[in-house]
């Protein structure tokens, strides 16, 4: 695949309507009133997929070299680890010990 | 050049094989750069998952300070921004040297309005004593704590209008460029890298709007 692929118009006018059509289902959900963990978690699957339709047509990762998706995965591989180890400190921490 | 093959093209540097080449290059080091750029984010991302998890109640207490609206048309300018950024970097593959400039120059335009959103909410904010950190003063939140979730507030949409304003400038020297026709369909990397970041300010934003604006 060549790294010079134009992008097809149809493509990024889709993409674009389907991130504002996103962006309105994100924020039903909200007056929604979810109950507590399921909001955040609706909210970030939404925004994930909405930073997928991103990263693969606007950036175009779905048309160009597979590494460059590599790296995008693996910064979020990092990312994960970092919150994960974080929070095994933080998540148990003796009460009687003030936080911040 | 014993072994030319074709034209080599005057913008190829010397340790380059070819155009193609060079240009995949310059896009594998703009994506190692955003990879530092979500770790960079992810350092606040983190701040604010700890803090959450401490303080829940905090959390959806403070976010009815923060306007939805005002954040829901920030988001559909961010994604329209993104939208005529891939279409100037479209124009500069097909050679459009006229609409390369334009597009530029609505996306300059649309990153204002994001930025002149953002100043009423700040303005608003402070006016009232919302301020990060020691400074806070507002008392409509009943949480000793408050100022916690408005200090991350400010740190992690400050850092993403920071990137907002660099974005303006790095589009105002490609404009610069482009009128000079420095961008072809054979040349376009500074455009073309310079999009891939405005994205990337454009998907932090998608995760900042719902976990700032819409929790309850």
């Amino acid at each position: 695949m060549s790294a010079h692929h134009a992008i097809p118009l149809k493509t990024l006018l889709s993409t674009t309507l389907a991130l504002v059509v996103l962006t309105v289902v994100t924020i039903a959900v909200f007056y929604l009133n979810i109950p507590a963990p399921f909001d955040v978690v609706v909210a970030l699957f939404l925004a994930t997929f909405k930073a997928t339709l991103v990263a693969m047509f606007f950036m175009g990762l779905y048309y160009d070299e597979k590494f460059n998706t590599v790296v995008l995965i693996f910064s979020f591989l990092f990312f994960f680890v970092f919150i994960g180890i974080t929070l095994l400190d933080t998540l148990f921490r003796e009460s009687s010990i003030s936080i911040w | 050049m014993a072994h030319a093959t074709g034209t080599v093209e005057s913008h190829v540097q010397h340790h380059f094989k070819s155009s193609d080449q060079q240009f995949s290059s310059a896009k594998l080091g703009m994506w190692l750069f955003l990879f530092t750029e979500i770790m960079f984010f992810g350092g606040l991302f983190v701040a604010y998952i700890v803090y959450r998890a401490w303080n829940p109640e905090l959390f959806t207490l403070a976010a009815t300070q923060l306007d939805t609206v005002l954040g829901a048309v920030n988001t559909v300018v961010l994604i329209g921004s993104s939208l005529t950024v891939a279409l100037a970097i479209r124009a500069a593959q097909f050679d459009k040297q006229k609409q390369i400039i334009n597009y530029l120059l609505i996306t300059i335009f649309l990153a204002t309005v994001f930025l002149v959103i953002k100043y009423f909410e700040y303005t608003h904010k402070f006016d009232m004593g919302i301020l990060p950190g020691a400074m806070y003063t507002f008392e409509g939140i009943d949480h000793p704590k408050a100022n916690v979730f408005f200090s991350i507030y400010y740190m992690m949409t400050g850092l993403h209008g920071i990137h907002v304003v660099i974005g303006i400038g790095l589009m105002v020297w490609l404009v610069l460029k482009a009128m000079k026709g420095a961008y072809t369909s054979s040349y376009y990397t500074p455009v073309e890298i310079t999009g891939l970041y405005w994205h990337l300010v454009d998907i932090i934003w998608i995760f900042l709007f719902p976990l700032m604006y819409l929790i309850d």
